[in-house]
């Protein structure tokens, strides 16, 4: 496009006005997302003063006795964001394939605008959701159990405490887990996958589709050799951009979880925690030291969700599929 | 009105030299039009009227206590038909406090009061003037899931020391020692025992920490030594927990996590109203004339007689603790409410008038409903003494309320508390010793116990060694009928064991997944039956063409 002669007018004043106006509200987003930062590093800072790097390896949330850090809360956001990133994406590449390649007409505008729909409801409503049917009415701790019979040799399956040939035992210790937090924020997180996905699987070019089918291809190998490679980078970027999504997540997690301050490697057994659901347990009864400690603790998050979005856009601006297609 | 019927009867008429219509009929269309456009006139005077009328009360917000929020909710829809728009938000007590000390809510609601010290740091008073207000009593309950051979139990006793030992971590299992001997006729299965905590701050941790605290000392600071906090610890506004228990968010959060069918062997500390909305049934607490006893309205205000009331109207529980009568429950407590009394920050002499209406609404006609939600009415000297206090709200009504018209349950004429009075005397089975109450509690009060042997000795499935054992040993052979129970009650025995057999379930816990199951081995047998001469077909077609 660089080198091509110029096809347009040069700017007048109306333009002029409007390329400024755009400009203004890019500069204001990255303000605000500067103030963020700034924000929580100003209050988090006398916390941070005190804890040094033990903040980040003090497994235990005492900030008014001065210990407190953040080695249980940060891997355990990691392990709910990872259980959710595995329940949505598998869901979220179906569904988007399932749209954009085999529905047309009625059914595709219903089906997309139903997962929008799903991202549209409240948070607060798939946490009831999972808290009251997902654990309390269906009983998902019976996978649980399940799982951890036949996967305990895993350590990440593992459950202590558990005997499964105990027929008094209750279902307790599978209960409030990472896994069914991590159930929950995957639903959450899977229409915004899948929506990224797919708008790249319907940019594929059609003139690749073409010659697939040329060749003899079958639908699906059409869509192996053109659809998939094409959207990779749409993928990885919308499983990033769900990523960042899942680490974030607050209430469902906070209603679901049993909170607990010492990191919980077994995802199956009760008593999980993440940033953001401490920082909403912890906000309404810290002291001003309490609130600078969690301030911190959110700092830390935000650079961490920062990191993974920029990643995620970086990874969809290299792809094929978020350039120009050819088709 | 006619004027605003005549264009449209105009347009009859023209319309009439077309297809003609009955002078009725077109009489009624004009009408018709006339009406509907009066009603949307009144709709709109109706809807410009509203706000007008609601201006009278400014709405008002407060947070806090989710303790007494079962009250103060029921309470805020009974004022809503007055325009008194009341937002709470029930986020405990601790955030109920702090946020009426930062300025953002107009009232809040806590069960302790500013200035307590919660593991080395102060709760100070807010800087803008304050004023305590009690709304309401109650029994902080302790709601229990378990079941014996697959049938829920709803009778269950506790002792003081039995529940410290069990939030504590000491006692682990339900078929513990002391637990049966608080329950001699209940069989209790070996299961864990899951205390459920409070993860936020809680005004309910506060109440049941001060009193473990003030009980059972001992037990409560071996407790805090083992989970590192300081000792002597006191009470606390966030449990501190320990592996095995499980943290939930909220009252409504541990009281849904033990009212969960899978999570048997549950137990929790929460308000009793929380017990009754779940159907749940809660443990009765020993009290120091040796009865076990519910958490009801007139138990609490028996116990709440020997409640300490201070200047500032908050209280001192030692007391109540203490209460030697025999329908005390001994965990009641009041709740109080936080109200200003300054024009500070954004409270303004409306939002005063509006609080004050509500003040004096749940202080008199709301205690009537305290004890069907599950609370306890104030107390005569109590209302009196919140009446005051509404008088110190800037931009409150002065005015003298006649606390005889209230229909308060605890009113009489020379001022000693009527519910209290009238208490019934707990059943002769309700005291600790070799027999128990059949009857369920809280939430499952229609749910009774079966009731097995206890100390009695005649129990068949002892064996013939036992029988022999226990004969040459000298105790006296089982004892007669019950009179409460009507059951067979045991004589003074302690060294029997129960070796009564309890079944076992072990079927599948949850039918539902027992119908996926057999539909999916259902469908599988078919799949090998018929799938295999299917796919050779189609194959066989295939390799033909």
């Amino acid at each position: 496009m660089a080198g091509e002669r110029r096809t347009t007018a040069l700017p007048g004043g109306i333009d002029r006005l409007y390329r400024a106006g755009l400009r203004t509200a890019g500069v204001i987003v990255l303000a605000i997302m500067a103030t963020v930062g700034l924000f929580l590093l100003d209050r988090g800072f006398s916390a941070l003063a005190v804890a040094k790097w033990r903040f980040l390896s003090t497994q235990n949330w005492q900030p008014d006795s001065h210990n407190f850090g953040i080695a249980a809360v940060l891997p355990g956001t990691l392990l709910i964001a990872g259980v959710a990133i595995v329940v949505a994406v598998p869901l979220a590449i179906g569904m988007a394939l399932f749209i954009s390649e085999y529905l047309t007409g009625w059914w595709q505008r219903t089906l997309t605008s139903a997962v929008d729909l799903m991202a549209a409801v409240p948070s607060v409503v798939f946490g009831l959701w999972g808290f009251h049917f997902l654990q309390g009415d269906i009983g998902i701790t019976d996978l649980s159990a399940w799982l951890a019979r036949y996967l305990g040799w895993i350590p990440l399956f593992a459950v202590t405490g558990a005997d499964p040939d105990d027929p008094l035992a209750s279902r307790t210790v599978y209960t409030s887990s990472t896994f069914i937090a991590g159930i929950v924020v995957g639903l959450m997180v899977m229409p915004i996958i899948c929506a990224v996905m797919r708008e790249a699987f319907s940019q594929a070019p059609a003139g690749e589709r073409e010659g697939a089918y040329a060749l003899g291809a079958t639908r699906w190998g059409m869509i192996g050799a053109v659809v998939l490679p094409f959207g990779r980078g749409g993928m990885i970027g919308g499983t990033m951009l769900g990523l960042g999504r899942a680490m974030g997540e607050t209430i469902a997690v906070y209603m679901i979880v049993a909170a607990v301050y010492r990191f919980q490697p077994h995802i199956l057994q009760n008593g999980a925690n993440s940033v953001s659901a401490m920082i909403a347990l912890q906000y309404g009864s810290a002291s001003q030291f309490g609130l600078s400690a969690l301030m911190a603790a959110g700092l830390v998050l935000f650079l961490l969700t920062l990191v993974v979005n920029f990643a995620a856009s970086a990874v969809i601006a290299r792809s094929r599929s978020g350039q120009m297609s050819e088709g | 009105m006619k004027r605003l019927g005549a264009p449209d009867s105009e347009v009859d008429e023209f319309r009439g030299r077309r297809e003609p219509e009955t002078r009725q009929l077109r009489d009624f269309r004009s009408r018709g039009a006339a009406s509907v456009l009066g009603a949307l006139l009144a709709v709109i005077l109706l809807a410009l009227g509203q706000p007008a009328l609601a201006a009278d009360f400014f709405p008002i917000s407060g947070a806090g206590s989710t303790w007494s929020s079962n009250a103060i909710d029921q309470w805020r829809k009974n004022v809503a038909q007055y325009g008194m728009k009341i937002n709470y938000s029930a986020n405990g007590s601790s955030d109920g406090r702090n946020q009426f000390k930062a300025g953002t809510v107009d009232f809040g609601v806590s069960e302790i009061p500013y200035g307590l010290t919660d593991g080395g740091v102060t709760d100070f008073p807010p800087t803008r003037g304050f004023a305590y207000m009690p709304i309401v009593a109650g029994g902080t309950s302790f709601m229990y899931n378990l079941s014996i051979g697959g049938k829920r139990i709803t009778n269950l006793r506790l002792a003081g020391d039995t529940v410290t030992k069990i939030f504590t971590g000491a006692i682990t299992n339900w078929n513990d020692p002391a637990i049966k001997a608080d329950n001699p006729q209940l069989s209790l299965p070996a299961r864990k025992i899951v205390p459920v905590v409070r993860s936020d701050g809680s005004g309910t941790t506060a109440q049941f920490t001060t009193y473990m605290a003030n009980q059972y000392p001992d037990l409560w600071n071996a407790y805090c030594a083992k989970v590192g906090r300081s000792t002597p610890c006191g009470f606390t506004s966030i449990y501190p927990p320990s592996p095995g228990m499980v943290p939930q968010a909220q009252s409504v959060g541990v009281s849904g996590y033990v009212s969960q069918e899978g999570n048997d062997g549950t137990i929790t500390y929460v308000e009793y109203s929380y017990a009754l909305n779940k159907g749940f049934p809660v443990a009765k607490l020993l009290n120091k004339a040796g009865y076990y006893v519910e958490p009801t309205a007139s138990n609490v205000a028996v116990a709440l007689l020997s409640a300490q009331i201070k200047p500032d109207l908050t209280q001192e529980l030692g007391g109540v603790y203490n209460n030697g009568d025999n329908r005390t429950y001994p965990m009641s407590s009041y709740s109080y409410m936080i109200v200003p009394t300054k024009l500070e920050g954004n409270f303004s002499e409306s939002k005063g008038y509006t609080l004050g209406e509500f003040a004096y609404y749940f202080l008199c006609e709301g205690q009537q409903q305290a004890d069907p939600l599950g609370y306890s009415p104030l107390p005569i000297n109590l209302v009196r003494a919140g009446l005051d206090q509404v008088q110190r709200i800037p931009g409150s009504q002065k005015k003298s309320t006649d606390i005889s018209k209230c229909n308060n349950p605890t009113f009489s004429a020379d001022g000693s508390n009527t519910l209290a009075a009238k208490a019934p005397q707990p059943p002769a089975c309700d005291k600790k010793g070799v027999s128990q109450c059949a009857t369920g509690t809280g939430g499952a009060k229609s749910s009774s116990t079966a009731l097995t042997g206890g100390g009695s000795t005649g129990d068949g499935s002892a064996g013939g060694g036992d029988a022999a054992t226990d004969g040459s040993t000298g105790d006296a052979p089982g004892g007669g009928i019950d009179p409460d129970t009507g059951l067979p009650s045991g004589t003074a025995r302690s060294n029997s064991t129960n070796a009564a057999a309890v079944p076992v379930s072990l079927s599948l816990q949850n039918s539902t997944w027992q119908y996926v199951l057999i539909g999916l081995a259902v469908a599988l047998l078919i799949g090998l039956l018929v799938g295999p001469p299917l796919v050779h077909r189609y194959l066989a077609a295939r390799r033909a063409s």
